[in-house]
C-alpha cells in the first residue's frame, strides 16, 4: 500500500475501531483471514522449486490438463493469486507457453468459487473456529521443525486455522453489527446500486488484495441481512474484476508473455463481468433455478451468492474457453514485444568464407567485439562505463562512491550483447570445417577456447554480483570495504589488460608484460585471503561473511584468469621475432609463484 | 697476420648462424634497455601513489621485471661467449 494512502488509513481505521466494537472484530477478521492467505500462500512456497514445479510441467501439455490444474490448484491453495503469480513466473522462464496460462487462468477462476462456497456452505452454518484452534496448534507445532516441508505444512495449517477463524471473527461481529447499524439502509436498488456495488467490489478487492476477503465480507454481511442480496452479486462481480489485480502486479516485473496473460486475465474477468452486468435479471432466475434443483432454500442468500459466484466464473469459461487461440492472436498484436537492440555479429560474413585466413582473422575480429561488450557487461555491473577506465587515480574513488548502484540485469544483457555473437562464432568456426592439420584449424580452436573464457568471465560475474549487491545495503563498513576491494581489483586488472593491447601495438614488451599481469592475479588471491582471515580473527566479519568472501575472490580470480587467457589469444597474433625473443626471458610458472612469495615476504 | 683476421671478418658476415646471433644480441640488447626504461617508469609510478592495491601491484611488476633482465644478461652474456668461440 502507497504510504501516503497508509497515514489516511490508519486514522480513519482508528477512529472506526474506537466508533464501534463490532467493526473492530469485523476488521480484525479481514485482517486475521488475510493473514491466513499470506501463511497458506508462504506454506505452498516451501514446495515450490522442485514438487510444485514438475506437477505443473507434467500436468498442462493440454489446455484441458492446464484447466484443471488450474482449478486443483486454486481450489486447494484457496488462492488464485499464487496460481497466477507461478504461471506468470513459469511463463516468464519459457517453461509454458501462452495457451496452458490461459487455461490456468481459466480453471483457477473456477477453483476459487469454491471459497465462497466454503464460506457459504461451511463457514456460516458450523462453528468452525473449534476445528480452527487445533489445525493452528498442529500448525505451529510443525514451523517449529526443522524440515523445509515440514515448516511448509505447519504454515498451510495455520494458513488454514487462520482462514477459519477470520471467518468466524467475521461472523460473529456481523451478528452483533445486526444489532446497532443496519448496512441495508444503504441499500442501492437499480442500475446505479448495480454499478455502485460493483465499483466497491473492485476497490475492496483491489485494496484487500483478495477477491477471497471480499467475498467472505459479502457473504457474511448477506447472511445476516447487513445487504440486500442484489447489492452482494454486484459486490461479487466486482471483486471477480478487482482479483485480475494480483496477476498485473506480478506481470510488471514479468516478461511479454507474463503481462499478456495478465492482460487476458483482465480481459476475460473485465467481458464476463460486462456480460453478467447486462445480462442481471436473468443470472438471477438462473441462479434460484439451480438453487432450488440443489436444495437451497430461497431466502438462504449465502448459498445462492456462492451459486452465482460459480454460475459467473463458469459463463466466463463458456464465453471464452473455445476461443483461447483467438484471444492469444489479439493479446499479442496488443502487447507488442519491443524488439531489443540486440548486437549482432560485425565481421561474419560469408563472404570471408572463401579463403582459411579471412575466415580465421574474422573470427578473431569478431572475438574482440564480444570481448569488447564482456567488458562493457563487467564494468555497468560494478557502476562503471568503459569511460571510467582512463580515469586511473579516480577509479577507487568511483568504486566507493557507488554506494547504492541499481542491481544491473546481467541476463538481460546477456541475452543482448553476448548470447547472439557468440552463438554466430561458434556456428561460423563449425560452418568453417577445416582439416585437423591445416595450421588455420587450430587458430580456430584458440579462438573458441578465447570466447568460451570470456563467456565464462561474464558468467562469474554474475555468481559474484550477488554478495556484491546485497553488501552495498550492508551496515558492515569492513564488508563494503572488501567487496569494493574485490571490484577495484576486477576493474583494475581490465585497465591493464588494456595498457597490455596499447603494448602490443607500440611494441613495447607485451609478451613479459603478461607475466606482471598472472603474478598479479595469484598476490591478489593470497593477499585476499589473508586479509579474511584477519578480519574474522579480529572479529570485524562474522565467519558467514568471511566465507562468501573467500568464495567471492574466488570468483574474482576465475574472472581475471579468463579475461587475461581469453586477451592473450585475441590480441597477441604476430608470432614475430621479437616475440621469440620475448618468449626467451618470459616467466615459468615455478618462476611467476617465487616472485609472489619474494613481493609476500618484502 | 692483418690478411687473415680480414678473412675471418668476412666468412663471418657470409655465415648465416653468425649473422643471427649478431641479430639475435641485438634485440637482446634493445629489450634489456626496453625493461630499464620500464622499470624506472614504473618505480616513479610506486613514489606517486598511496593506494595500497598499486603499491603491491608495481611491487609484483618491478620483481618481474627484476627477474627477467636477470635472465636476459645471463642469455646475453651466454651468446657472446658462444659468438666468441
Amino acid at each position: 500500500m502507497h504510504k501516503a494512502l497508509l497515514l489516511i488509513v490508519i486514522p480513519l481505521l482508528s477512529y472506526g475501531f474506537w466508533l464501534s466494537v463490532e467493526f473492530k472484530g469485523i476488521a480484525a477478521g479481514v485482517s486475521i483471514f488475510l493473514f491466513g492467505m499470506l501463511s497458506l500462500e508462504q506454506g505452498f512456497k516451501a514446495f515450490t522449486g522442485g514438487v510444485l514445479e514438475r506437477i505443473l510441467q507434467k500436468t498442462t501439455d493440454t489446455t484441458w490438463k492446464s484447466f484443471g490444474f488450474g482449478f486443483l490448484s486454486a481450489s486447494l491453495m484457496q488462492s488464485s493469486s499464487l496460481v497466477s503469480v507461478i504461471t506468470i513466473s513459469f511463463l516468464s522462464a519459457g517453461l509454458l507457453d501462452l495457451v496452458a496460462g490461459i487455461g490456468i487462468v481459466f480453471g483457477s477462476n473456477l477453483g476459487t468459487t469454491t471459497g465462497a462456497w466454503l464460506i457459504a456452505g461451511l463457514g456460516l452454518k458450523v462453528n468452525i473456529a473449534t476445528y480452527a484452534m487445533p489445525i493452528l496448534v498442529f500448525g505451529v507445532l510443525c514451523i517449529f521443525q526443522n524440515g523445509k516441508q515440514l515448516k511448509g505444512i505447519g504454515y498451510i495449517l495455520t494458513g488454514l486455522g487462520f482462514l477459519l477463524l477470520g471467518i468466524h471473527y467475521m461472523k460473529e461481529s456481523f451478528e452483533h453489527f445486526e444489532n446497532t447499524i443496519n448496512l441495508a439502509e444503504y441499500a442501492m436498488p437499480g442500475v446505479k446500486g448495480l454499478l455502485i456495488y460493483t465499483a466497491l467490489g473492485i476497490i475492496a478487492t483491489i485494496i484487500m488484495q483478495s477477491s477471497h476477503a471480499t467475498m467472505l465480507l459479502t457473504i457474511t454481511a448477506v447472511s445476516v441481512h447487513q445487504i440486500t442480496y442484489d447489492n452482494a452479486l454486484a459486490l461479487a462481480i466486482g471483486a471477480n474484476v478487482g482479483t485480475t489485480i494480483t496477476a498485473i502486479i506480478a506481470a510488471f516485473g514479468a516478461n511479454i508473455q507474463g503481462k499478456r496473460l495478465a492482460g487476458s486475465h483482465l480481459l476475460i474477468n473485465l467481458c464476463t463481468g460486462i456480460f453478467v452486468l447486462v445480462f442481471i435479471k436473468q443470472f438471477g432466475v438462473a441462479v434460484d433455478f439451480i438453487s432450488q434443483n440443489l436444495g437451497i432454500a430461497g431466502t438462504d442468500h449465502a448459498m445462492k451468492l456462492a451459486t452465482f459466484h460459480s454460475l459467473f466464473n463458469l459463463t466466463g469459461i463458456i464465453l471464452f474457453f473455445p476461443f483461447i487461440n483467438q484471444q492469444v492472436t489479439l493479446l499479442e498484436k496488443l502487447f507488442i514485444e519491443k524488439r531489443s537492440n540486440i548486437f549482432k555479429p560485425k565481421y561474419l560474413d560469408s563472404s570471408a568464407m572463401d579463403f582459411p585466413e579471412t575466415v580465421v582473422e574474422s573470427v578473431r575480429l569478431e572475438s574482440i567485439h564480444l570481448y569488447e561488450n564482456a567488458i562493457h557487461v563487467i564494468l555497468r555491473t560494478f557502476g562503471l562505463h568503459k569511460r571510467d577506465l582512463q580515469t586511473k587515480d579516480l577509479l577507487k574513488q568511483l568504486i566507493d562512491q557507488n554506494n547504492h548502484p541499481i542491481e544491473y540485469d546481467i541476463d538481460a544483457n546477456y541475452e543482448k550483447r553476448i548470447k547472439g555473437i557468440y552463438s554466430a562464432i561458434i556456428a561460423f568456426i563449425s560452418q568453417a570445417g577445416f582439416p585437423l592439420e591445416m595450421p588455420q584449424s587450430s587458430r580456430l580452436s584458440w579462438l573458441r577456447e578465447a570466447n568460451k573464457r570470456t563467456v565464462e568471465a561474464i558468467k562469474d560475474t554474475k555468481h559474484l554480483q550477488k554478495n556484491w549487491t546485497q553488501s552495498r545495503s550492508s551496515t558492515n563498513q569492513v564488508k563494503i570495504d572488501e567487496y569494493n576491494k574485490i571490484a577495484y581489483q576486477i576493474i583494475l586488472h581490465i585497465q591493464k589488460i588494456e595498457t597490455f593491447r596499447h603494448e602490443i601495438e607500440g611494441n613495447e614488451l607485451p609478451l613479459l608484460s603478461l607475466d606482471a599481469l598472472k603474478a598479479t592475479i595469484k598476490d591478489d588471491d593470497m593477499q585476499m585471503i589473508r586479509t579474511i582471515e584477519t578480519l574474522i580473527r579480529d572479529r570485524k566479519i562474522t565467519p558467514e561473511t568471511g566465507s562468501s568472501l573467500i568464495n567471492d575472490s574466488a570468483y574474482m580470480r576465475s574472472i581475471k584468469k579468463n579475461l587475461l587467457k581469453a586477451a592473450e589469444t585475441l590480441f597477441l597474433h604476430d608470432n614475430t621475432v621479437n616475440n621469440q625473443v620475448e618468449q626467451q626471458l618470459s616467466l615459468n610458472e615455478t618462476e611467476i609463484n617465487d616472485v609472489v612469495q619474494t613481493v609476500d615476504t618484502k | 697476420m692483418k690478411i687473415e683476421k680480414l678473412l675471418h671478418k668476412l666468412q663471418a658476415f657470409f655465415d648465416t648462424n653468425t649473422h643471427k646471433k649478431r641479430e639475435h644480441i641485438e634485440e637482446l640488447k634493445k629489450i634489456l634497455l626496453k625493461l630499464k626504461k620500464k622499470e624506472r617508469k614504473i618505480t616513479h609510478s610506486l613514489e606517486q601513489t598511496d593506494d595500497e592495491c598499486l603499491i603491491k601491484h608495481y611491487q609484483t611488476e618491478l620483481e618481474i621485471i627484476r627477474v627477467q633482465r636477470k635472465k636476459g644478461i645471463e642469455v646475453l652474456q651466454l651468446l657472446k661467449e658462444r659468438k666468441k668461440n
